[in-house]
């Protein structure tokens, strides 16, 4: 069943603050949860019928309250409400605003208690609305593997004791960051990953934006989640481009640029300039800054490349990284030439981080191929499309091969 | 991350090998490894594979491809079974995988499945 889009839309936008409001009345995260699912698809089913109530947030919490109660008049749950009873009064204390719930259900979802691809996960499904079925279509997983990797980070939330409340002042930094990763990584997530022949999976990039842009109206004064977003939009306005019609990646400079998404370009070079210099500098800003600058190139000869170099020497000093040191080497070969960028990703060689890295081979092919050394760069990207663990790169690598 | 994790050998062998008491605890061993995996949320899939004399391999003779009987490779070091598992990171595959080689002392393979970002 597919809901029309603006209810759709309004579902997605309200469901944690209806979390939020269940947990901060009844406690107990996971029950709560549920309920909350299972008050989205009723209002799905529902309001396409009969119109959208006049109050959606209250009509969803008093739904999702009935099944909340529902499921604790039945005797294996009495156990769980009487447990419920204990934290009940910690859960009741202050009224927090609908914005500060939101942000804790993003905080707690992210707990960096959980694995990586449970947070993912509950973050998608508590905070984005979305249901298991398309969270485990997403990442390509059967739909009980997801509702297990759900079931069990709720399990884990509820017997660590974790408390559905804003993280102390001296933890939120590094708690912000986390959840930022997570955002990144859903992004990531829908803009590359492929099983099989699909490139890009947008509905993963949509909502990564849609929660980022979320997550700055909750927290406007954050310069680093501003950064985040603007590199989102930055990397996502390129998507038409990224693959040709046969689904075969198509790098950077050979892209067709009218198809960028210029609207999205626009709003997030604005964001970026409304935020650089305002908040302390960080990778986000950093790393939008320089998807700007390739942005802002009507053509690929015109990409101002000495300003790339030196936002990547800026980056290399706040978050320092063989990564990073490689993106450098790529930027120095364009100012300085092939041969130097080579010297920078042989310093490379013996950093141990690198080792399983297909990129440095990747990269290593591409210098030596623009210096003339053709055997070499043969051989480079056969190891590189060896080493890659993404089936459209390694066509895309194996062909630069062929080519040479 | 998803990985491959894949056991290799005959069955036949094992069955004769190790005796009953070893097959039972082994059945077990397995199952309780899977419903691991399942409460995890990390079993993607798992297929235990006939054994491997029962196999046919089909090959390109005189121009025409012809099935003959047998596994492709040596008949023990055919491929027995799988799990593709969906992981964190590949350190957890590893893991996955070092529990079974202590309980069956063979040699496992762990092979990740392409489904990596490209990352340019």
């Amino acid at each position: 069943m597919r809901t029309e889009p603006a209810i759709e839309d309004l579902l997605r936008e309200v469901a944690p603050q209806v979390l939020g409001t269940l947990v901060r009345r009844h406690s107990q995260f996971d029950a709560c949860e549920d309920a909350v699912q299972e008050a989205l698809l009723a209002a799905a089913r529902q309001w396409a019928a009969d119109g959208v109530p006049e109050n959606p947030r209250s009509w969803l919490v008093t739904v999702a309250s009935r099944r909340l109660i529902d499921a604790w008049r039945s005797e294996a749950a009495r156990q769980h409400r009487e447990e419920a009873a204990a934290v009940l009064d910690l859960a009741g204390q202050g009224a927090a605003s609908e914005q500060d719930d939101t942000l804790t259900l993003l905080f707690l979802c992210c707990h960096p208690s959980l694995s990586v691809p449970s947070q993912l996960a509950l973050t998608l499904r508590a905070v984005g609305g979305l249901t298991t079925a398309e969270i485990a279509r997403a990442f390509m997983v059967p739909e009980a593997t997801m509702a297990q990797r759900i079931s069990r980070a709720k399990e884990r939330i509820k017997a660590a004791g974790m408390q559905f409340e804003l993280p102390p002042e001296a933890e939120r930094p590094e708690r912000l960051r986390v959840v930022m990763q997570v955002l990144y990584l859903v992004f990531n997530e829908g803009y590359t990953t492929s099983s099989g022949p699909t490139l890009q999976r947008a509905d993963l990039t949509t909502e990564a934006i849609r929660l980022t842009r979320m997550l700055l109206q909750l927290i406007p004064e954050e310069g680093e989640v501003a950064g985040l977003l603007a590199l989102m939009l930055l990397t996502d306005a390129r998507r038409a481009a990224r693959t040709n019609e046969d689904g075969w990646l198509v790098p950077l400079d050979d892209q067709r640029r009218d198809l960028w998404n210029s609207a999205q370009i626009s709003e997030g070079v604005e964001l970026l300039t409304r935020t650089l210099g305002k908040a302390p500098v960080g990778p986000y800003q950093l790393q939008a800054a320089i998807a700007a600058v390739h942005d802002e190139a009507s053509t690929a000869e015109e990409t101002d490349w000495p300003q790339i170099l030196a936002l990547y020497e800026v980056l290399e000093q706040v978050s320092p990284g063989p990564v990073v040191t490689l993106n450098r080497a790529v930027a120095v070969a364009r100012v300085h030439g092939p041969r130097a960028g080579l010297a920078l990703v042989g310093t490379l060689d013996r950093d141990e981080r690198m080792k399983h890295n297909h990129r440095l081979e990747a990269v290593r092919a591409h210098l030596l191929e623009r210096a003339g050394d053709i055997d070499a760069a043969r051989k480079s990207y056969d190891l590189a499309a060896r080493m890659t663990a993404s089936l459209p790169e390694r066509r895309y690598l194996a062909l630069r091969a062929a080519r040479l | 991350m998803k990985y491959m994790i894949m056991t290799f050998g005959s069955a036949e062998a094992g069955l004769a090998a190790m005796g009953k008491e070893w097959m039972l605890e082994m059945i077990q061993f397995m199952r309780n490894l899977d419903e691991d995996l399942t409460k995890s949320g990390e079993l993607v899939s798992n297929e235990g594979l006939a054994d491997g004399s029962q196999a046919k391999t089909v090959r390109i003779k005189n121009g025409i491809p012809v099935p003959t009987d047998g596994p492709f490779a040596e008949a023990k070091e055919s491929l027995v079974g799988y799990w593709i598992v969906d992981v964190e990171s590949e350190a957890r595959a590893i893991e996955i995988a070092s529990k079974i080689v202590a309980f069956v002392k063979q040699p496992i393979e762990v092979r990740q499945v392409m489904d990596a970002p490209p990352e340019f």
